[in-house]
């Protein structure tokens, strides 16, 4: 495994530095931003409110200076309205008057006193003198004339109807004085004798305006870019620029003038322009200043009132760049002390993988948190090192054990019996399986031949399983191999091995084991059982049982056990099944278990098996049943079927049939009867009936022997088949035709003399028998003789 | 199994027999009988059959023979103690009318019986 591919890949934006900074950055940055916006607010606010002050006073100033021409003017004028009230003096005098007013009063350019012209009148015709100035002169001008008819002039039609003073709206005076002018104008009354008071005439006097073009180019502009005095809408406009702004009667000016008027109209005094009114975004700032109604009307761009705001923003835009950067700069070297030695310990721990835990960590040993976390992986590096050696250790000495209990594993094999060729043993089919639980058990299977025709079988189970049960089975087998061959029986076999394994049995380990020998003449078994299951019996017919014997306690718990033969019969081609506790006790998934009668009724099927496909299949049923679960015990199962070479077995018509065949020779005679006498044993015939069987079977062979001039190459059987109520002897042969039933019957009365002495056997087989026939078939002779299952007493 | 043959030289001379007496051991009793028989003729011969699990004809012939030997004579044969198996044999086949015994007391009193026939007619 390469160690690149274990290294931990980490993103751009993943690293700590990155992070931190995002971070600072992240949170720094809006924190700025905003106080850099509320700055900016602030300042546009100071300087909006600054701006107002500026229009505030500017306005007072600009409506002051008018204030001291006008006011003065207007109480002049109705001083001499006054006196002319007062005092009435002739018309003639009214020269004399103007020509004071004009004096008194340098702005004013021209005046005139206008009679009224009424019944009770100072004039009965129409009177009004106009002196103005002309150049340093004063001019006169007749107004009375009638192509001017003075009184139907606005200046005196006005202040006649209103009754009070009225200021005229400006104007430009063509053919006059071409300038601009306002008049005002004053009613003046004549007391009647009846108290009334009525309208004598006016007085005017028309003002100059160029002061007020000199007072508003002389006013400081202050912040201001633009400005202007205008007069009221309605009106002949006239406009005064204000200190240096240009002339203000073009079209753009105009336009400011008219959004300036909107906004009176809703009581504003300071705003943004709407848009498209100036070439930029300005401000305007509009003030009425009372007399006449004049405007004051100032303008200023945005960006010039801002300028300041904005050359703020500036600088402090650059005085937190520089912040930001050293912000940065801070961070980063944090950062770096922070993720240097981390990155460190990441690609020192990186190189490690598998079990190379040999990696290099940094000496130097830091007393901050890298420092302690240096110092962790220290300390878990070495633990794990140490937990690598340890495991390897154990590992290397698993494999071992393991080693070693595979080779215990086919020792423990080794210890079985191979399976049975026919030649070693003749007589019986055995067939076995033993499947441990782990890799060795405490389950035993044995059998082996002993003296004079006996096999000897065993099956056992240890307590416990594994390695101290896989020990003791072993002393087990080995006491079998050597006890047993000693041709004890099973009884005093399974003593002996009791007194060797209780002796120093401090494990308190105990074995339950099933031990018996067949005698292969005659099928007789005697079997002992130190607590282990009795062995099932499956016969030829197919009929189950339990075989009988005695149980005894198992072996190594007392140190002097007794053990009981049982002694029984098989018939060639029955079978001996023995089995562990493992097949019986073999445990479903839903619990429930194989037991004894499944296994009975699985042999009651398989009654035909022969032994190593029966054992087999009980495995394989047994291992089903478990569903393929592992086994929690050992398994073992031995099946043993009884077969004689010199019998041959089978079922036919409801009957079992056993055929022996039979050496020409007394020998041969006592042989295959020793057979008939074992399976009529086994099928639990009674003695006497035993007895009458061989009677019969020995009187025939022996006929056919005693016939047998020459045994050489004669062929002899003798069949026992056995139905439900019948034994029934055949006896063939294939010797010349010869019916040993229809000899002369011999006379069992006559005198002792005269009696013959063979004859004998015949007479007692017909005496015996419910039935005898004779057939010659095929060159056999065939003799037949039936005898009722009863014993009839 | 086999047969075993004890000979007492007693009077009455009496051959105890135990195992089976067939077709294999039957030439045993045979050669012992002869031997018995050869000692002159025998007023008297008992067969102790207390043993004898198993009889076939051809042990019968033996005993046939036996009393073809003593009987002629005005001896007898007896047989005494036979297993019931053994006494079926014997009966089915009329080995030994009158001869066979189930106590010794019923034997003695026969063979006394006969010993006084002989003293008379002597």
């Amino acid at each position: 495994m390469g160690t690149a591919s274990l290294r931990p890949s980490v993103g751009a934006f993943s690293t700590v530095r990155a992070r931190l900074l995002l971070w600072v950055l992240g949170v720094t940055i809006p924190i700025y931003a905003g106080a850099l916006y509320m700055s900016r607010v602030a300042t546009a606010a100071r300087l909006e409110a600054g701006a107002e002050r500026d229009a505030d006073e500017l306005a007072a100033k600009l409506a002051a200076e008018m204030d001291t021409v006008i006011r003065l003017i207007e109480g002049g004028i109705r001083t001499v309205a006054f006196q002319l009230e007062e005092i009435d003096p002739p018309p003639t005098q009214y020269e004399q008057r103007i020509r004071g007013i004009l004096a008194a009063w340098p702005d004013v350019y021209g005046s005139t006193i206008a009679v009224e012209v009424s019944s009770d009148g100072a004039s009965a015709g129409p009177f009004a003198p106009y002196y103005f100035r002309q150049g340093g002169a004063i001019g006169f001008s007749d107004l009375a004339k009638a192509s001017y008819a003075y009184r139907e002039q606005p200046w005196y039609r006005r202040a006649v109807d209103g009754g009070k003073p009225v200021w005229s709206a400006p104007y430009f005076d063509k053919g006059g004085g071409e300038t601009w002018m306002v008049t005002y104008s004053v009613p003046f009354f004549r007391k009647l004798s009846d108290g009334r008071r009525a309208l004598a005439g006016v007085v005017t006097a028309d003002l100059d305006l160029a002061w007020v073009r000199k007072a508003a180019a002389g006013a400081p502009l202050g912040p201001f870019a633009a400005g202007w005095l205008s007069s009221p809408p309605g009106t002949e406009s006239f406009v005064a620029p204000i200190g240096a702004t240009a002339d203000g009667s073009g079209e753009g000016s105009a336009t400011v003038r008219a959004a300036g008027e909107a906004m009176l109209a809703r009581r504003a005094t300071f705003g943004m322009l709407p848009a498209g009114v100036a070439a930029e975004p300005a401000y305007l700032a509009v003030r009425n200043l009372e007399t006449l109604q004049w405007r004051a009307m100032l303008l200023v761009p945005r960006a010039q009132l801002l300028a300041e705001a904005n050359e703020l923003l500036r600088r402090q835009l650059a005085w937190g760049a520089l912040g930001l950067a050293l912000l940065l700069a801070a961070v980063l070297l944090v950062a770096a002390g922070i993720a240097r030695p981390l990155h460190a310990l990441a690609e020192a721990v990186s190189n490690a993988g598998g079990d190379d835990l040999s990696f290099r960590l940094p000496e130097r040993t830091r007393r901050d948190e890298i420092g302690v976390l240096t110092e962790a992986l220290r300390r878990l590096r070495d633990s794990l090192q140490d937990h690598i050696r340890l495991r390897a250790a154990s590992l290397a000495e698993q494999a071992r054990l393991k080693h070693e209990l595979e080779i215990a594993a086919s020792i423990q094999q080794a210890m079985l019996p191979k399976r049975a060729s026919a030649g070693d043993l003749p007589g019986a089919e055995v067939a076995a399986a033993l499947l441990p639980a782990r890799e060795v058990g405490g389950d035993l299977y044995d059998y082996f031949a002993v003296r004079d025709e006996q096999l000897l079988f065993a099956v056992g189970d240890v307590s416990d399983k594994g390695i101290p049960a896989a020990l003791f089975m072993a002393r087990l087998s080995a006491l079998l191999r050597v006890l047993g061959a000693e041709g004890q029986l099973p009884d005093r076999l399974l003593e002996r091995i009791n007194e060797r394994l209780a002796e120093g049995n401090e494990a308190c380990m105990f074995v339950t084991i099933g031990c018996g020998v067949l005698d292969l003449r005659t099928g007789r078994i005697r079997y002992a059982s130190a607590g282990h299951e009795l062995p099932l019996l499956l016969d030829l017919e197919g009929g189950v049982r339990t075989l009988a014997a005695e149980n005894g306690v198992a072996i190594g718990i007392d140190a002097v056990a007794d053990y009981r033969l049982g002694e029984s019969f098989v018939a060639p081609g029955d079978t001996l099944v023995l089995y562990t506790d493992g097949v019986t006790e073999a445990e479903a998934a839903d619990g429930s278990l194989f037991g004894a009668e499944r296994l009975a009724e699985l042999l009651r099927d398989a009654r035909d098996e022969a032994p190593a496909p029966l054992v087999q299949r009980i495995v394989d049923t047994v291992t089903a049943h478990a569903g393929g679960f592992h086994a929690t015990d050992d398994i073992t199962v031995m099946a043993m079927r009884f077969a004689p070479a010199d019998v041959e077995y089978g079922r036919a018509e409801g009957a079992a049939r056993w055929l022996v065949q039979v050496d020409v020779s007394a020998a041969g005679i006592e042989r295959a009867l020793q057979r008939v006498r074992g399976v009529l044993a086994a099928r639990a015939v009674g003695a006497d009936r035993i007895h009458d069987v061989e009677l019969v079977g020995e009187e025939l062979l022996t006929n056919v022997v005693r016939a047998a001039a020459d045994a050489s190459g004669r062929r002899l059987s003798l069949e026992c088949a056995l139905s439900r109520d019948e034994i029934v002897l055949t006896v063939r042969d294939d010797g010349p035709a010869f019916n040993p039933l229809e000899l002369e019957r011999v006379d069992l009365d006559a005198h002792i003399s005269e009696r013959r002495v063979g004859g004998l056997g015949v007479h007692i087989v017909k005496e015996l028998a419910t039935r005898c026939g004779y057939a010659r078939a095929e060159g056999w002779n065939v003799l037949e003789v039936r005898l009722s299952r009863e014993h009839a007493a | 199994m086999s047969l075993k043959i004890t000979v007492s030289k007693s009077t009455p001379p009496t051959v105890k027999l135990a195992g089976r007496l067939d077709t294999n051991t039957a030439p045993e009793l045979d050669r012992e009988l002869d031997e018995i028989l050869a000692g002159g003729t025998l007023e008297q011969l008992v067969f102790d059959c207390a043993e004898l699990d198993y009889l076939s004809s051809a042990g019968i012939r033996c005993f046939i023979r036996a009393r073809k030997a003593v009987e002629p004579g005005g001896g007898k044969v007896a047989l005494v103690h036979p297993k019931p198996a053994v006494r079926k044999v014997l009966e089915i086949v009329k080995a030994m009318p009158g001869g066979i015994f189930t106590s010794t007391a019923e034997l003695d009193a026969y063979l006394d019986d006969i010993q006084r026939q002989v003293r008379d007619e002597s």
